[in-house]
Parts: structure tokens; sequence; C-alpha cells
């Protein structure tokens, strides 16, 4: 041991070990950080190369599922045909773009960023990922981020090229949101429980709630943070919190949060960042 | 010179290893999930390649892997770069001072290094965190990671014992 300090090896790793500690300060509170934007600069390509190749490959599914989605894929080549003009390099990409067409139609106001999943990491367990678009595409921290048939989370944390998305499975994320057809209004947010099975909590809901199974959870869009009426999910189950005394349903995302690749950002919408009184929030 | 050529290509295929596994490991659906979770393969670069190496280059790629899982998770240097700098280094130290770097000892050095970082992990993200039922993430979760990760350093251990056969210099 006196021989490592005399070394001046134990110096060594004591200082190194000391700026990664400030480091880890530093990157924790400083957003878009210089440390995390050159890393993720420097993996961007390789990510990109590797999503893209693996996409092409599929992603080892049984032999019966890829019956299923190449017998549904021939249908609805065959019914595309019939319809379109068959250039397939416009129709790949517009097959992606077209989930969020609706959408956009819907609401003009919506400014979308359509974006692909570059990778998910092993050690997430809530299912959130890393899209390949960042804050060069106007997208920032707190845009809400679409699936084709809702609402799946939020941008947590945006650099340049890249951006992170907190899925509704998290338990960081507190949306309110309110039944369509009882007008029950809760926070929708994840938990390790439900997160396996893709499915997700509208919690603290009233002793005297009217919430049951098939009802649809959208957004209220009080908060200006998401704009109101976005799907969220259906509920599949009712349950008793016995640690914080309060009724909550279960509910399961139109889309499958654990495979997602195809994702849209909205960047801008009507009445973003405004507080909505209580009295609009009612009339939701 | 010689030596200084081997050493540059054995650190070159160290950069290699964690270049191909980082793709492996963060690239969407490559890996299937085994129980709801997959290894964390750079964790076994570092654990493996430490027990070859020197105090300094040991921690080296410590901090490189550290600086890949953590930033893999969200944008922050964190938790695993700060541990795998002090594991690698103090077992760099160990390996070439206290302890022969045998399979026996790699083994038992492995369980308590991936046991202690996940632990840890678990501590700091969940349980001081305050997130619910930690324990079943723990148990649905952690568990099959912890047991990935360690089954999987055995063929690292493996192909990093080579490396430094071929490429070491001859310590």
């Amino acid at each position: 041991m006196k021989e490592l300090w005399e070394s001046g090896k134990i110096r060594i790793f004591l200082s190194v070990l000391l700026v990664l500690v400030m480091l880890s300060i530093f990157t924790r509170n400083v957003e878009n950080n210089v440390i995390s934007s050159s890393v993720n600069s420097l993996t961007y390509g390789l990510s990109k190369v590797s999503a893209a190749a693996k996409e092409k490959t599929g992603d080892g599914m049984s032999y019966d599922e890829l019956k299923e989605e190449y017998d549904a894929v021939l249908d609805a080549n065959r019914e595309l045909r019939a319809r379109l003009v068959d250039y397939y390099d416009v129709k790949e990409e517009n097959a992606r773009l077209w989930k969020f067409y609706e959408l956009k139609k819907e609401h003009k106001d919506y400014q979308l960023v359509p974006a692909t999943v570059l990778r998910r990491d092993s050690n997430d367990e809530f299912y959130s990922f890393t899209i390949d678009k960042g804050t060069a595409s106007d997208i920032s921290t707190g845009d809400p981020v679409m699936g084709e048939n809702g609402l799946i989370g939020y941008i947590s944390e945006a650099d340049a090229n890249t951006a992170r998305v907190t899925t509704v499975l998290s338990p960081q994320s507190g949306i309110g949101a309110v039944d369509k057809a009882t007008k029950d209004t809760g926070i929708v947010t994840g938990s390790a429980k439900f997160a396996d099975r893709n499915r997700t909590m509208f919690a603290k809901l009233k002793s005297e709630h009217k919430v049951k199974e098939g009802d649809i959870i959208t957004t209220t869009g009080i908060s200006g943070i998401y704009p109101k009426n976005l799907v969220v999910g259906e509920v599949r189950d009712i349950g008793y919190d016995t640690y914080d005394t309060s009724y909550y349903a279960v509910v399961e995302p139109y889309d499958d949060i654990r495979r997602i690749r195809d994702v849209a950002v909205i960047t801008s919408f009507d009445g973003q960042g405004e507080i909505l009184t209580r009295t609009q929030g009612d009339e939701e | 010179m010689k030596e200084r050529s081997s050493s540059f290509f054995r650190y070159l295929a160290y950069a290699m290893e964690i270049i191909l596994l980082f793709v492996l490991g963060s690239t969407p659906h490559l890996l299937p999930d085994i129980f709801g979770a997959k290894p964390t393969l750079l964790l076994c670069v570092a654990l493996t390649a430490a027990i070859f190496e020197r105090e300094i280059p040991a921690m080296v790629i410590g901090i490189v892997c550290g600086v890949l899982i953590d930033l893999g998770y969200s944008n922050s240097i964190g938790l695993f770069t700060i541990a795998l700098t002090v594991v690698c280094f103090v077992v760099g130290y160990a390996a070439n001072n206290l302890v022969m770097a045998t399979f026996p000892n790699f083994l038992l050095y492995a369980l308590v290094s991936v046991g202690g970082m996940f632990m840890l992990y678990f501590l700091v993200r969940f349980v001081w965190a305050g997130v619910d039922d930690y324990g079943t993430y723990f148990m649905n979760h952690l568990l099959s990671r912890m047991i990935q990760t360690y089954i999987c350093s055995i063929p690292i251990y493996f192909l990093n014992r080579f490396i430094w056969h071929t490429l070491g210099n001859g310590e």
C-alpha cells in the first residue's frame, strides 16, 4: 500500500475521482451540457446505423407472429397498391409519416416533428428511449410525444441531435387526465407493478369515482404542458391503493410503448404554457 | 518499442470491444429481454479488463464504460462512472499485488462487484428515490439483470484473457 502511495497512482486516482464527482454534479444540474452532448454526438452515427440495420432484420418475433404480421402486411399492401402509385421509396417514407397525418389534420395548431427511436437502454426499466431528433429540430424539454394512437410520454432531456423520452409507464410522469365518459379526473403516472405489461395508472381518483373498465382516458390540458384531449389509453382494471388510500385505474395505452419505433413530438400547440382555469377544465 | 506497440493494439482491441458491446446493448430490440431484463454488457467489459490491467489503465477503462452506461441511461455522469472508476482501480491494484488473476478469483470478485454495483444502483435509484413497488422492480428486473450480467462476464473474461495473452506485454 505504501508503494502504491509513493508511486503517485493513488493521487492520480483521487484526482480523477474528484473530477468525476464534480462532472457528475455539473452534468446533473446543467441541461444540454457539453459532455453529454459530445458523447451523444459521438455515438449518434453508430446508434443510427445499428438501429437502421436492426429495423431491416426484424425483431426476433416467433414464426407465428411473423406469419400473422406478414399476412397483415400483405393485405395492407394489396389495399395500398389499389389506391397508390407504386413508388416504393416514397411509400416507405409515407408509411412512417402517415401515422401522424390524421393527428395533424385534426389539430391544425400542432407542430409535429416525426422521429424514430434511436436507442433503448437496457438499464431503463420503464421503457424510456432516445429519439433521433433534438433541439436542432425545435424539440425542447417537456414536449409531449405521441405514438400512432395516443400520448406515450414527454421529452425529459434534449440535446442538439437526440432527445430522451420518458414514457407514461414511468413514475416520473404525472399527467393531468380525465375519463371521457364519467368526467372523473386524476393523474396518469407509471408504476413498476404495471410497466412490464405496457400499462400505467390513472391515480388519485375520488372515492365516489365512476371510472369503469373500457373507459377512455385523455389529457385535461389544464396545465398547458399537454394539449387537451390527447388519448392516453383505455381502462383495464380498477384498484385501491392502501398506501395513499385512494382509488386508481389501470390504463393500457393503445400503442405498445415497449416496442414502439416511430413517434411524433408536439413542439407547439395552441394554449401551450397557459394555465387554464378550473372552469375551462371542467368543461372538457 | 515492441512493448508499446502491443499495448497500443491491446487498448485498440478493448476500444473495439467496448464499441461493439455498446451497440449490442443499446440497439432497440436486438437482444431479447430475459425475465424482463438484459445484461449490462459494458459492466462486464470493465470488470474483466480490470483484472488483467494495471491500476491506471483499469481505471480508464472503468471510466469509459461507466460514462457510456450512465449516458445511455440519462444525460449525466453518475453512479456507474464513479463506482466503476473505484472498483476497476482497486481490482487493478489487487490483481497485480495481492491476489492472482485466476478464473476462480475472478468468479468471486465478479460476483461481489456485480452484486454490489446493482444493489447500490437499486438503493440510489429506487429505495432512496422513494419509487413505489421497488420490490417488484427488484424481483422482475434487477435480479435477472444481475444474473445475466454475471453470466455474460464469464465469456468476456475469456475474451479479455485472450486479448491479454495475445497482445499483452509479457508481464
